[in-house]
């Protein structure tokens, strides 16, 4: 009895007919394929990309040099120097983040007791020279500048889940 | 069984068998069972003011404080039971709401017991919705920095200074909330001990100020270390972050430092730093400097020491290495030195009386241990000030002291040795050998055991009350001390200080003991860092020059040895020019200044402290071997023992093939042995009293802060109130025979130097005498620590 | 029986006057113990059948606390006479240092006798300026006329008295307190063990007792110690003097016989002013629980009825509340003088007094929660301990228990109050 079922689905090309199916129903369905560079996917406000040093409104850097982003990175990609600043407050005199060390998992972003290190959206960036995959202080701080208002969006979009 | 001294009790349900009348706290700690504390501390009296150490003892209508409840038989008490747990979560409530929450800022976190003992006790959200209290921060001086808003009121800082320092400079005013830690008219603190606050301070109210804001604990390395200020040799544990160091705090230690630390072993680790360190090799060429690498440096070393010893013979060189340099170091400049046949070479920089050095005794100590002499009943120092210069055993004394023990001092001032002193003398230093012949005759002493030179002092001392006093102390107590301290050995008349000292100890049947300058003082008797004999006080076949003559007969060659010829001799102004008069001079140094680059020819940089390992060995004859901790950026030092090897190497003289200063010290105790100090000499032999003439007297002492080239160079004790003290001292009498009392500048006139300096009327000052501190950059323009001064108005 | 001990002579013109105390038998009984050498043990014993318990707040028995002291240890001892009257309401030792210094002097002489003390100190509350003078005059009267000094009496008994001025703190009240004042140091309460008795002022044995219980002792002593327990009630003997003050009509100390009925008291206090309801009633001084007025009216003013009704007896200090009293406003004001009279040392006190004012301010300004009537009342029992469920404090003296004890038993009896104010962000009762 199954040899003559298995005769009449090979005559009757029936495999081909059942995977022509799947082709056509792909065929018709809403593609997903994103035209890179030129779409972009989605994002999380919680995205972990590349690294920024935020500001308070009043130009003040938030970083306080509490070192607890250097203690808490699993990849040792952050380096700090710290000393008391003229005014008495406690800053930084060097913050370097090793992105060929880092593993972006975001750990530095949790420690921060004052919201100073963030990973912002932006992932697309590359170097050019041996030893430019330092970002020191003001590269970080640029980068917070430049993107503070997404930053403070994304924070308050995540703010309520924290 | 238990008998009337000790009883059972049950804590956490272990039974145990203890003393009675101990506090529960401290059996508890014996028994590993953990109660949290703030206010308590072993080494300080029981407040009983934080409340954390709540434990639940039943039959008690409450929670008792485990600190202050001594154990009684049958007593039960629960430490984790829920009354306790409540307890404490309350008193850690009541600590936290008024705590700032500023941990990530405060040098404390990672190493705070606030913050500890909160993850045990505290609660993740505050009850307390009001304001928070804000103290303002009071500057208290270079090295500690004040954060009060953080201050639990725990009380440690205060007690410590009225217990321990002896020195009551903080306090607490105000009450309530209110009350806070300061010094009431807002100045810098004083103590030589001040540093200790930081570490008792168990939060970040007190920090130190060097180190503010630049590590966090957990990125410290820690490596154990010996002092290298005094001759006591207190363990620290050298911090270091990165390759530097960040900071130096005490390892407890019973027998030496207990948990003390001076400030100066604490800070003076900031003079590594200095700009003016030597980084590499340098020679001076047609009177130009010019760094050079190690192996030219070397070799034109050895080839200007061996031009020398052809062209006039060993004897012209000169050898001087500081009391600071380490054991193995002393051992290799010894064994060199004597192979080329050159005897001048001396560690005793700041001597000035050789007269009686070949009836030393071998080696020079202390003559008890440093923990006896908390047991003393009497004692007499003579040219110490002791609470500065030995700050470790100023707290032993004290602590003599408070169990009422008489201390008195033959000083050319009186010092305040932060205890009360029986019988304080002041005397210049011609007249201190006259006050201590009159103690020697008020104690009927044999005179006719007295060289001849002693001798007629003693038939011409006048016993007054004060002498009398000091004799009946000293031969009433029935453990008594008589200590030389370091002014008494720099004196021009130490053989005769000496001699009577002895006499007066002999016929009191009192301890006798000497206190050196430097770290390793006792070990550079031990190694033959002496012109007149060989290691271990063997004989010797010839004896050379000892560190006085040397600069007074100036040398052909000289090889310094870690020293500022300027600085760390007696005759600043002899020395100075002893070196400028000579052909070459080679200095193995740390650090360069504009004095040396005038007088050196060649400049090895050579690694401080912290930086080579070593052994010292403490004035209790304790044999002390450290590691090298930190390391400067960019620097070629080289630890001065290899320094040395290579010389020898050139040389061509047998066993110095060392790959270690492990090495070089297994070498010396083969050679050398055991170390035995033994203070027993018989002195005849001393330097004759000038006559009495009517003249000002300048003495000195070595200031605190300034006692050797790295301290020198620190800036936060350079920036204290007691480093920056270089006023001549007189006493109000003297003010009036010059009138002076109403000048505020004088001159003074030292042999052919004159300079001006600021006056301060100091009644604590013996009669005719000045007073200044030495090793300044005033004290280097002026001559000799002692001599014969002439003042005038400015 | 009024006035019959330390106000004996309050009704005399310049009843302080040495002349005066002496024309009323004063200093008689001094000299008989002197001339006769009476056994201290004796006179200790005569007190104890008096029962007079310590007039400060404590009510601890005066006799049992000299029979601490060991008389023939040798040493210097002293005899502290507390005076720095600071508990709020109370006001009686004032008086008597105006107006019977004398007999405090003839106690504390006879208090120096009997536990072999030769020094006396009189601690006075640095805000009497006037008993100060009052007690120093009377003091040199004392010594002109040989009854301080030396050889006093012929009897060969020296002592001295010195008086010594506070500055002002509440805490030097406490006895430990006192003595570091004493001493030139910052009042704070020392840690017991040890006791005065053995390590006092300057570390000497020393006995500190209570300006009346001081003032008490030569009439006692004169008179015998049974006919000053008869004046009271067993247990609690004599008479004693109250401070009545708030709203009533004739404010004042008066010296009734102990187990004196409250309304009585009232009764000679003049009534509530302006005929208005009793409210409430603290008993004893600031320090201890407040109580609603119908309990006090059915109460006798006794150390042991009023420790049965809820509250203690204290320093007398009887403070009235009339219906207009709103009671947050009281404890506002109440723990506000705990905050500022907490000496700093122990934390849950330093810290605690602090949060308890703010709290009941916040409260008393509309701006309270529910949820503070609770933590209020937690933080109090953490601070002081529970005194309805007979749990001490935890601190090192007993402030951090006097500063809970409003907090507690305002919450107790008053809570609708609190809630009402929270809720309607106004008092419940009328402001006038």
């Amino acid at each position: 009895m199954a040899s003559i079922a298995h005769w009449i689905k090979s005559f009757t090309l029936w495999e081909l007919l059942k995977g022509m199916r799947l082709t056509g129903r792909y065929l018709f369905s809403r593609k997903i394929t994103v035209q890179y560079p030129e779409e972009k996917t989605p994002m999380s406000p919680r995205f972990r990309g590349l690294h920024a040093l935020r500001r308070y409104k009043n130009g003040e850097e938030r970083c306080i040099a509490c070192k607890l982003c250097e203690a808490v990175c699993p990849a040792l990609a952050i380096t700090i120097d710290s000393e008391q600043r003229e005014d008495g407050t406690r800053r930084t005199t060097r913050y370097d983040i090793d992105l060929f060390k880092c593993i972006f998992c975001g750990f530095c972003e949790e420690a921060c007791p004052v919201d100073s290190i963030v990973e912002t959206r932006h992932f697309e960036y590359h170097f050019e020279n041996q030893g430019d995959q330092i970002m020191t202080k003001s590269d970080l701080l640029k980068i917070g500048d430049r993107f503070e208002d997404q930053i403070a969006a994304d924070r308050k979009a995540d703010a309520p889940y924290r | 069984m238990s008998d009337a001294s000790t009883v059972t009790i049950e804590i956490d349900g272990k039974t145990l068998e203890v003393k009675a009348g101990v506090m529960l706290i401290d059996i508890a700690d014996d028994a590993n069972i953990d109660i949290p504390r703030f206010c308590y501390h072993r080494h300080l009296t029981i407040a009983a003011n934080c409340r954390m150490c709540l434990v639940d003892v039943e039959n008690a209508p409450k929670p008792l404080p485990a600190c202050a409840t001594p154990v009684m038989d049958g007593m039960k008490v629960h430490t984790k039971s829920a009354r306790a747990i409540a307890a404490q979560k309350a008193t850690m409530e009541f600590l936290l709401i008024n705590h700032p929450l500023d941990c990530p800022i405060c040098d404390q976190g990672g190493e705070c017991e606030l913050q500890d003992v909160a993850m045990a006790y505290g609660g993740d959200v505050s009850r307390y919705t009001e304001g928070k209290r804000v103290v303002k921060d009071k500057d208290i001086g270079p090295l500690i920095s004040t954060d009060l808003t953080r201050c639990i009121h725990c009380t440690r800082c205060i007690r410590f200074g009225e217990e321990i320092a002896g020195l009551r400079e903080l306090g607490a005013t105000g009450r309530g909330e209110n009350m806070q830690i300061g010094t009431y008219i807002e100045h810098a603190v004083s103590s030589e001990l001040s540093g200790n606050v930081i570490d008792l301070c168990p939060v970040g109210a007190l920090t130190a100020k060097p180190s503010r804001y630049s590590a966090r604990a957990w990125e410290l390395n820690q490596y154990p270390s010996i002092a290298a200020h005094d001759c006591i040799g207190s363990h620290l544990s050298v911090h270091t972050f990165r390759s530097d160091t960040n900071r130096i705090v005490p390892i407890e230690n019973s027998e030496i430092n207990e948990c003390w630390l001076s400030d100066r072993d604490r800070f003076s680790y900031k003079g590594l730093t200095s700009r003016d360190r030597l980084l590499k090799p340098m020679i001076k060429m047609d009177g130009q400097w010019r760094e050079t690498d190690w192996q030219t440096a070397l070799e034109k070393t050895f080839a200007a020491m061996q031009d020398t010893i052809r062209n006039y013979g060993a004897d012209q060189i000169g050898v001087l290495a500081s009391p600071n340099s380490t054991l193995e170091e002393l051992y290799l400049l010894k064994k060199l030195t004597s192979n080329i046949d050159c005897f001048n070479f001396d560690h005793r920089l700041r001597q000035l009386d050789f007269s009686h050095q070949d009836q030393a005794p071998m080696i020079p100590t202390l003559g008890s241990s440093i923990t006896d002499l908390e047991s003393l009943d009497s004692v007499l120092l003579i040219g110490s000030n002791i609470s500065k210069e030995q700050p470790m055993l100023g707290i032993r004394l004290r602590k003599a002291q408070k169990k009422g023990a008489k201390i008195c001092q033959i000083n050319h001032r009186v010092y305040d040795l932060r205890m009360p002193c029986e019988v304080g003398i002041a005397a210049h230093y011609r007249n201190l050998v006259l006050e201590l012949a009159a103690v020697a005759k008020a104690l009927n002493i044999d005179s006719s055991l007295l060289p001849h030179a002693a001798n007629t002092l003693f038939v011409q001392a006048q016993i007054l009350e004060k002498h009398s006093q000091i004799a009946e102390i000293l031969k009433n107590g029935e453990k008594s001390h008589v200590i030389l301290g370091n002014q008494a050995i720099s004196s021009p008349y130490y053989s005769l200080v000496e001699i009577f000292a002895r006499a007066i100890a002999t016929s009191c049947n009192c301890l006798f003991g000497y206190l050196t300058d430097g770290a390793n003082a006792t070990g550079a008797w031990l190694t033959g860092a002496i012109p007149h004999r060989d290691y271990n006080g063997a004989s010797q076949k010839t004896a050379g020059l000892n560190a006085q003559s040397m600069l007074e007969q100036p040398r052909n060659l000289y090889l310094l040895h870690n020293i500022e010829i300027d600085y760390d001799c007696a005759d600043p102004v002899t020395a100075l020019s002893a070196v400028a008069s000579s052909d070459f001079v080679v200095c193995m140094t740390p650090y360069v200044s504009s004095d040396m680059q005038n007088y050196a020819d060649i400049l090895l940089p050579i690694s401080p402290y912290l930086e080579t390992s070593g052994t010292f060995i403490n004035i209790e004859g304790r044999v002390q071997t450290f590691a090298g901790a930190s390391k400067l950026k960019n620097s070629e030092a080289r630890p001065a023992w290899k320094i040395i090897r290579v010389l020898g190497n050139y040389f061509d003289i047998d066993g110095f093939e060392f790959n270690s200063s492990k090495e070089i010290l297994e070498e010396i105790e083969r050679t050398i042995g055991e170390f035995k100090g033994d203070n027993t000499a018989t002195i005849t032999e001393a330097t004759a009293l000038a006559d009495k003439e009517d003249v000002i007297y300048r003495c000195s002492e070595v200031n605190m802060y300034h006692s050797d080239s790295i301290v020198r160079r620190s800036e936060p004790l350079q920036n204290t109130p007691e480093a920056k003290e270089d006023r001549i001292h007189i006493n109000a009498d003297l003010a009036k025979k010059l009138n002076l009392e109403r000048a505020t500048q004088v001159l003074v006139k030292h042999g052919n130097k004159t300079i001006a300096m600021h006056l301060a009327i100091d009644d604590t000052v013996a009669n005719d005498c000045a007073w200044t501190s030495f090793a300044t950059a005033t004290s280097k323009k002026l001559g000799p620590m002692y001599g014969v001064i002439e003042l005038e108005a400015d | 029986m009024v006035n019959e001990v330390c106000f004996k002579n309050i009704d005399k013109d310049k009843a302080w006057k040495l002349d005066v105390y002496q024309s009323t038998g004063g200093y008689n009984v001094l000299k008989k113990i002197l001339q006769e050498k009476t056994d201290p043990a004796t006179i200790i014993d005569e007190l104890k059948t008096s029962v007079l318990r310590g007039r400060g707040g404590a009510g601890f028995p005066t006799g049992l606390k000299w029979s601490f002291m060991r008389r023939d240890d040798p040493g210097q001892k002293y005899i502290v006479c507390n005076s720095d009257e600071g508990e709020p309401g109370t006001c009686k030792d004032r008086d008597i240092l105006r107006y019977n210094p004398h007999a405090l002097i003839e106690g504390m002489i006879i208090a120096g006798y009997t536990i072999g003390a030769s020094v006396g100190y009189n601690y006075i509350r640095g805000e009497f300026w006037q008993p100060y003078e009052r007690c120093e005059e009377a003091i040199e009267e004392a010594r002109a006329a040989g009854l301080l000094g030396k050889n006093i009496f012929g009897s060969g008994f020296d002592f001295e008295l010195h008086s010594h001025l506070g500055a002002g703190a509440y805490i030097c009240g406490e006895e430990t307190a006192l003595l570091e004042s004493i001493e030139g140091k910052k009042g704070q309460p020392r840690f017991k063990p040890p006791f005065p008795a053995s390590y006092g002022l300057y570390g000497k044995p020393t006995t500190i007792n209570n300006t009346e219980s001081l003032a008490s002792v030569p009439e006692i002593l004169s008179r015998g110690g049974q006919w000053f327990l008869d004046i009271g009630k067993p247990n609690n003997g004599g008479s004693k003097l109250f401070s009545v003050s708030g709203h009533v009509n004739k404010p004042g100390n008066f010296e009734v016989p102990m187990g004196m009925p409250f309304s009585e008291l009232l009764e000679m206090a003049g009534g509530v002013r302006h005929g208005r309801r009793l409210k409430a009633v603290i008993p004893g001084g600031s320090s201890v629980p407040i109580l609603p007025g119908e309990i006090m009216m059915d109460t006798n003013m006794d150390y042991d009825s009023i420790t049965e009704a809820g509250s203690l007896l204290g320093s007398g200090a009887v403070i009235i509340m009339d219906d207009l009293t709103c009671m947050v406003s009281v404890l506002a004001n109440l723990s506000h003088f705990y905050m500022s009279e907490s000496c700093g040392q122990c934390t849950p006190c330093r810290e605690g007094t602090g949060w308890l004012s703010r709290v009941v301010h916040r409260i008393e300004h509309g701006e309270g929660r529910m949820e503070d009537l609770d933590m209020l009342f937690d933080v109090a029992v953490k601070m002081g301990g529970n005194y309805y469920e007979r749990e001490g404090g935890r601190t090192i003296c007993a402030l951090g228990d006097a500063a809970s004890m409003p907090v507690l038993s305002f919450l107790k009896h008053f809570r609708k109050e609190f809630e009402y104010h929270i809720e309607h962000k106004k008092c419940m009762v009328a402001r006038y």
